[in-house]
């Protein structure tokens, strides 16, 4: 008889043993079909052990490739996906009854699962083997990613569809994935991220026990099968306590609030990618570092830690990343998992006052704002009022304040600026990767195909029962399947729904909102747009929208806000606009310039759509327009050539800068600074 | 004109430049950029524009034929959350599918930051215009620190678009002042409030229920609760003893900008002969109210007392032939000459 040594792990039968490593995945997916299938296997030969699957956004959005909002952005980032034929050949030679699976899908979650259940029908597979999750967040959609369609009632419903449905037919597939990750990325603090992702779960549950289908039993076992998807930021201590906090409420609320006797359905599993907002264009190189240390705060905790990570690469601050990049992020995870001693331990932090305190600390705060937001009537009341996008859009707004007044360090950033210029970025392709132009028409000659051999009888009927049991209240995965067998394409299966359920514009956020900085540098500004107003006769107005199907509006969200700080009007267009739409707001409202927000690597064909847009108004000459994103060296020429007046990247973090530049644009006088005064900094107010 | 012996003096005439002249032409035909730029002139502050606006408007008055302000203000105030902008959407949306000739125009307005002088203009996103429909026309505009929320930009541009449009909708900032002043430019009030939400309590204490001449329940996707809210707003109305300017009938109607509901309805009454243009406040009582708020800004109490002394120099058939741009020369003119 051994006794147990307090630093080993041991197995149920008492043998010293060893953890498993958690799945590693990149999350993957452009161009089209094919060039994805051949990522997937190879990655799978290289060591990875699941699928994350990217599409692009008009998979995501619910368009097939050949709408008029899909064109410019099929394949961009992610793999098109129109019909099962797409999926057929996504998922040649691989698998799927062995493979796990994980679709970052949410709108169109319902439509990805029925394509996946059908062809794994069509296969002979039988779906009880099926494993993997489809995201199917919309909350956060709402708030920090754009890709929703249907009002939050109506989102919600497809959502407990799903797990009605995957309960008894695919037991081991996650129906959704809460996420937290996104909110950091929209700015969250670490209180923000657990609140707002725990009242997400906290409706979610509720929405599934109100569906009053399910016994005590099947109820407990949905509970188990919520997962979550995190962030991990640089701040890798807090972050680590912020995963314990985490374990510790989501099973003190699914005991307390919900019942949960069976302790392994309390259980927080997550999924995990680490930062990506703090990624710097500057210096790229530090982002390999700055991944290693994010990942240990997923990993280090036993406790707390992933059930799968997701590493972003070192240049995704510039493009999508090439298969060596996301190479490199792997071979971090394999070295973290099998060359390190990290997974023979039991919990490193268990006993430690230290981390304790700071988890209770955490804990504190997050079931305070909990408290609130019950106050308010729940999760989907504090969005509809546009409280958490509120809440979201402030934080980022302070974020940004003090990594503009110095306040935060992010080195290559705001401190130890002047670097070596990096030998990564060298190669021929500059460190970036493009998507093939040329690619979308295979993509829509797949599209034509499929169209040319299914049968139409059957596409009707199928899209008629979707209809139907829409508006019967009835499950709606049946008829999702049926429909993917009859060969019914993503735009057609999106819009019967979007005429049945109508289509959602959520609050922006942005009204109200002040950003908290002050100084010489923004009196400077202010005294720039006063002085064009003197001549002008008025304020400028400057229109800010997001063209296109892209739906991650933090940076257009903080420039508006600057613009009104800086004392411009500004007129907020929000997302997913059309070109015409865009510009339709600025010819209407005389705007002095025009600012277009896009990351989905569009820009080019965008910008020439807006600019042809503004000569059919007669106003291309008069309107100048301004563009940020995320924009590579090698475009910036072509942006110009067509007329673009100045662009804007990640590296233009500096708000005044900005504001300036867009000043300069459009001819306000300079300020009068004799000679070569350095302006002091700005500083952040202190309300 | 004829020119009788007075003391006033007659303002001056100055002539239309080309420029602006094609503007209006374009403007005139609702190629949106040149309406958008005219809109622009008018709204400017600057000694320029001051002069090409005064021009523009005596040209309209000369060319009353066709430039008849036959269009009707709609002011439409409420609470930020009662949905006005969205339900402003929906009305435009159903006039323009009832009648294929009407044009119709918002004015939205929002708060100037008076730390910044900038301001956020979020009514355009909410309010969702087809794109290139010609028959309508979505503007914003920032109170730019004008108290009452309103103000001379303000009644400019009502009257440039009363020229050119059927109904103009002037959506204003929210509950407070600007209520009171929409009164001034609108020749009929629409409170929009949410159901049940209590905000009529919030309006009986702010002295703004006596101000709208029709109340619109919004939000009202449930039939229980829309008959609650409408039996709600009655007892408090009643309870303020309120009795509708003119002695019209109160007018209530329950829409859901969601579903649909009671919106054919309040498009079909604001078309309707029910409001006339200057159906409110005519057209000198505008014109006075936004003389004496200049004039005060300006000068003070002592100057409106001296305008108006001024203004009432002025022999009727001159009064009526001016337009507003010139009479507020003359009095600012005379007021300083009393200054001096």
């Amino acid at each position: 008889m051994t006794t147990r040594l307090a630093h080993r792990l041991y197995d149920a039968e008492g043998r010293p043993t060893r953890d498993q490593p958690w799945i590693f995945r990149t999350y993957a997916g452009h161009t089209n079909v094919k060039a994805s299938n051949a990522l997937y296997r190879a990655n799978l030969a290289r060591g990875q052990t699941g699928l994350s699957i990217a599409f692009d956004l008009p998979t995501q959005c619910g368009y097939s490739s050949d709408h008029p909002l899909a064109l410019p952005e099929i394949g961009k980032v992610g793999v098109p996906v129109n019909s099962i034929d797409d999926f057929e050949i996504l998922f040649q030679e691989i698998p799927i009854d062995q493979i796990n699976t994980s679709m970052t899908i949410n709108a169109t979650a319902m439509w990805l699962l029925a394509l996946y259940v059908a062809l794994a029908e069509q296969r002979g597979v039988d779906t009880t083997a099926l494993q993997g999750t489809t995201q199917n967040d919309v909350i956060k959609e709402y708030l920090a990613r754009g890709t929703y369609i249907f009002p939050p009632k109506h989102s919600m419903r497809l959502i407990v569809d799903m797990y009605e449905y995957c309960l008894h037919a695919i037991p081991r597939w996650n129906a959704s994935n809460v996420c937290s990750y996104h909110l950091q990325e929209a700015g969250a603090t670490p209180q923000q991220e657990l609140a707002f992702a725990l009242a997400n779960a906290i409706g979610l549950l509720e929405a599934i026990r109100a569906r009053g289908t399910f016994s005590h039993q099947e109820f407990e076992r949905c509970v188990g099968r919520v997962s979550f998807f995190c962030n991990a930021g640089i701040r890798f201590i807090e972050e680590m306590c912020k995963l314990r906090a985490f374990t510790e409420m989501w099973d003190e609320i699914t005991r307390e609030r919900f019942g949960v006797q069976t302790a392994k359905y309390r259980l927080f599993r997550y999924g995990v990618q680490v930062n990506s907002l703090g990624l710097t264009e500057e210096q790229p190189e530090n982002n390999a570092w700055r991944i290693l240390l994010e990942a240990l705060g997923v990993t280090l905790s036993r406790r707390a830690r992933c059930r799968a990570l997701q590493l972003p690469t070192w240049n995704e601050a510039l493009s999508l990343p090439r298969p060596w990049d996301q190479q490199w992020s792997l071979r971090l995870q394999q070295i973290l998992a099998y060359e390190t001693d990290l997974l023979e331990y039991p919990d490193l932090f268990d006993g430690s006052p230290v981390i304790a305190s700071k988890v209770a600390e955490l804990k504190e705060a997050a079931y305070a704002e909990l408290r609130k937001i019950d106050e308010m009537g729940g999760t989907l009341e504090a969005i509809e009022s546009g409280y958490m996008k509120a809440e979201l859009v402030r934080s980022q707004a302070e974020r940004l304040a003090r990594l503009n007044s110095g306040e935060t360090i992010v080195v290559g950033r705001n401190r130890w600026t002047d670097g070596l210029p990096s030998p990564l970025l060298a190669g021929e392709d500059r460190g970036v990767f493009k998507v093939d132009p040329a690619s979308a028409a295979e993509t829509l000659d797949l599209l034509r195909a499929t169209r040319a051999r299914r049968s139409q009888l059957e596409v009707e009927a199928a899209l008629r029962r979707l209809r139907d049991d829409a508006v019967a209240g009835r499950n709606l995965m049946p008829a999702s399947i049926a429909a993917a067998k009859a060969r019914v394409t993503t735009g057609e299966w999106a819009q019967t729904l979007r005429e049945v359920f109508g289509e959602y514009r959520p609050a922006t956020g942005v009204e109200g909102q002040q950003l908290p900085l002050a100084g010489a540098r923004v009196e400077a500004v202010r005294a720039r747009t006063a002085a064009w107003a003197a001549v002008h006769g008025g304020r400028p107005r400057m229109v800010v929208g997001k063209p296109g199907l892209d739906g991650h509006s933090n940076g257009s969200e903080m420039i508006a806000v600057a613009a009104k700080h800086a004392g411009f009007d500004v007129v907020y267009g929000g997302i997913r606009m059309t070109p015409a739409e865009i510009v339709q707001s600025a010819v209407e409202e005389d705007a002095a310039v025009l600012g277009l927000s896009v990351l989905s690597g569009s820009h080019v064909e965008v910008a020439r759509m807006v600019l042809d847009e503004l000569d059919r108004h007669g106003a291309r000459e008069a309107i100048p327009v301004v563009l940020g994103g995320i924009v590579p060296e090698s475009d910036m020429g072509t942006l110009r050539a067509l007329g673009i007046r100045a662009i804007f990247t990640p590296r233009d973090f500096d708000l005044m800068a900005v504001m300036d530049r867009i000043l300069d644009v459009i001819g306000a006088p300079k300020g009068e600074v004799p000679g070569e005064v350095r302006p002091e900094p700005a500083r952040v107010a202190r309300a | 004109m004829p020119d009788r012996a007075s003391s006033a003096p007659t303002p001056e005439r100055p002539t239309l430049d080309h420029e602006t002249l094609a503007l209006l032409a374009r403007a005139t035909a609702l190629a949106k950029y040149p309406l958008a730029r005219l809109i622009s002139l008018v709204e400017r502050e600057d000694d320029d524009g001051r002069s090409r606006r005064a021009a523009l408007f005596r040209y309209l008055r000369d060319h009353e034929a066709q430039y008849q302000p036959r269009g009707r203000v709609i002011g439409v105030t409420g609470t930020p959350g009662a949905g006005k902008s969205s339900l402003i959407g929906r009305v435009v949306l159903e006039c323009l599918a009832a009648d294929a000739r009407l044009r119709v125009a918002v004015l939205a307005i929002d708060p100037t930051s008076p730390s910044s002088g900038g301001a956020l203009l979020g009514d355009r996103l909410r309010t969702q215009f087809p794109v290139c429909e010609p028959r309508v026309f979505f503007r914003s505009q920032a109170t730019q620190g004008d108290l009452g929320g309103m103000g001379r930009r303000t009644f400019a541009v009502t009257r440039l678009l009363r020229c050119l449009f059927d109904l103009v909708f002037v959506e204003t900032v929210g509950i407070g002042q600007s209520e009171i002043e929409v009164t001034r430019v609108a020749d009929l009030v629409v409170l929009v409030m949410q159901p049940l939400a209590g905000d009529h309590v919030q309006f009986l204490k702010a002295g703004i229920m006596e101000v709208p001449d029709v109340f619109v329940i919004n939000k009202c996707d449930e039939e229980a609760l829309a008959r609650r809210s409408a039996h709600e707003l009655r007892a408090a109305l009643a309870y303020a003893n309120i009795e509708h300017p003119g002695g019209n009938s109160l007018r209530i109607f329950q829409t859901s900008a969601v579903s649909g509901r009671g919106i054919p309805e309040l498009a079909a009454f604001l078309r309707s002969d029910a409001v006339r243009p200057f159906g409110r406040l005519g057209r000198h009582a505008q014109e006075l109210y936004f003389l004496r708020k200049a004039i005060a800004e300006r000068w003070g109490r002592f100057g409106v007392e001296e305008a108006e002394r001024a203004l009432n120099a002025v022999p009727p058939a001159i009064r009526d032939a001016a337009t507003y741009e010139e009479l507020e020369d003359l009095v600012m003119t005379a007021v300083a000459r009393r200054v001096r």
